[in-house]
C-alpha cells in the first residue's frame, strides 16, 4: 500500500471536494437537463430519473462542502466513493452498448461517455478511497473525536 | 459520530433539500419523468398549438413530413455531418445561431423535426428543449434519426 504524506491527503480531499461542488452547480441550476442526461443512459426505470436528478446534485454539493471544510469527512468520502462506483457502472454500460451520449458529469459541457470518462472517475474513486482510508485527521472541523465504530 | 450516522445524515439532508428546492423553484420538474408523446397522424403535426410541445415521430412519419417540406434540424456534433445529412436539413453547433436560422426560415409557430444519430443519442431531445426555451412551439424529435434514415436507404445529402 502506497503511503502518502498526510498533508497530501488533505490536498487530495480539498481538490475532490472542489470538483464535487463544481460538478453540482449546473445540475442544481437545471435539474431538467440532468434528468434527460440520466434518461439517455436507458438504465433507470419508471421515470425515476427526475427524482434522482433532484437529489444527486445536492448530495454532490454537501459532500463537496464536507470534504473542503473538513466536515463529516468519513461519511462524505464514503458517499463520494459510492457515487463514483455508480457513475463508472453507468458510463461503462453505456460505452459497451455503444451509446453516443453526453456524460452529464457536470465538469465540462458536451463531454461524451467513453473510456476516458471511466478512467477519470476511477481516479476520483481512488482519491475517495485515499481520503476515507487516511491515517491522520488533519484540518477537520467535525467530528473531532475518534470514530466510535 | 460514526461513519454510518454521517452517511445517513448527509443523504437525508440532500434528499430533503433536493425535494424542497423543487417545490419552491419556478422551473420545477415533475417528480416522475413522463415519456414524450408520440405523433401518429400527419394532421396533428400541422395544427397550430397554443402551448409549446415536444413530440416524438418515427421513421414513417419523418418520411411523410420530409416530403411535405418540413424543416429538419441535425443535432449531431459537427464531426459526424461529413457522413451526410438528411436532404435540406440544417445544423449549427451554436444553438443561438441555429435558432436565428430557424426563425428566419419558418418562424416560431411552424413545426420542425430534430434528429441525431440513432435511438439512443439523446442530443435531439436535448436540442429540442433548448430550442423550446427560445420560444419554438412545435418541435418533433425523430426517434431513430440518422441511423434509421440511412438503414431505410433514403436519400441523403453530402456537403463538402
Amino acid at each position: 500500500m502506497i503511503k502518502l504524506h498526510p498533508w497530501l491527503i488533505v490536498l487530495i480531499r480539498i481538490l475532490l471536494g472542489i470538483i464535487f461542488i463544481y460538478a453540482s452547480y449546473d445540475k442544481i441550476l437545471d435539474p431538467g437537463k440532468f434528468a434527460r442526461d440520466i434518461a439517455n443512459y436507458h438504465i433507470i426505470p419508471m421515470g425515476f430519473e427526475n427524482l434522482i436528478a433532484l437529489i444527486i446534485p445536492w448530495l454532490e454539493l454537501f459532500i463537496g462542502i464536507g470534504l473542503v471544510a473538513g466536515l463529516m469527512v468519513d461519511g462524505a468520502s464514503m458517499i463520494s466513493g459510492g457515487l463514483m462506483a455508480l457513475f463508472i457502472l453507468f458510463i461503462f454500460q453505456a460505452t459497451l452498448r455503444g451509446f453516443n451520449i453526453e456524460c452529464g458529469c457536470g465538469l465540462k459541457e458536451g463531454e461524451m461517455v467513453g473510456w476516458n470518462k471511466i478512467l477519470e472517475n476511477l481516479v476520483f474513486l481512488g482519491a475517495s478511497y485515499l481520503v476515507w482510508h487516511r491515517q491522520q485527521k488533519l484540518f477537520e472541523l467535525f467530528p473531532k473525536t475518534p470514530l466510535s465504530d | 459520530m460514526s461513519t454510518k450516522q454521517q452517511v445517513k445524515l448527509i443523504i437525508t439532508v440532500s434528499v430533503l433539500v433536493g425535494l424542497i428546492s423543487n417545490l419552491v423553484r419556478s422551473d420545477a420538474i415533475s417528480w416522475v419523468a413522463e415519456p414524450i408523446k408520440v405523433v401518429k397522424n400527419v394532421n396533428d403535426v400541422l395544427l397550430t398549438l397554443s402551448e409549446p410541445e415536444i413530440r416524438e415521430i418515427d421513421l414513417g412519419m419523418a418520411k411523410s413530413l420530409h416530403k411535405k417540406g418540413l424543416l429538419f434540424v441535425d443535432a449531431r456534433a459537427e464531426e459526424y455531418l461529413s457522413d451526410g445529412m438528411i436532404p435540406d436539413a440544417i445544423a449549427n453547433d451554436d444553438v443561438g445561431l441555429l435558432s436565428e436560422q430557424i426563425e428566419y426560415l419558418i418562424g416560431y409557430e411552424k413545426g420542425f423535426v430534430i434528429y441525431c444519430s440513432d435511438d439512443d443519442c439523446g442530443s435531439s431531445e436535448e436540442l429540442a428543449y433548448e430550442l423550446q426555451d427560445f420560444g419554438y412551439m412545435n418541435i418533433f424529435v425523430f426517434k431513430g434519426g440518422w441511423k434509421s434514415w440511412t438503414n431505410a436507404g433514403l436519400e441523403i445529402e453530402i456537403h463538402d
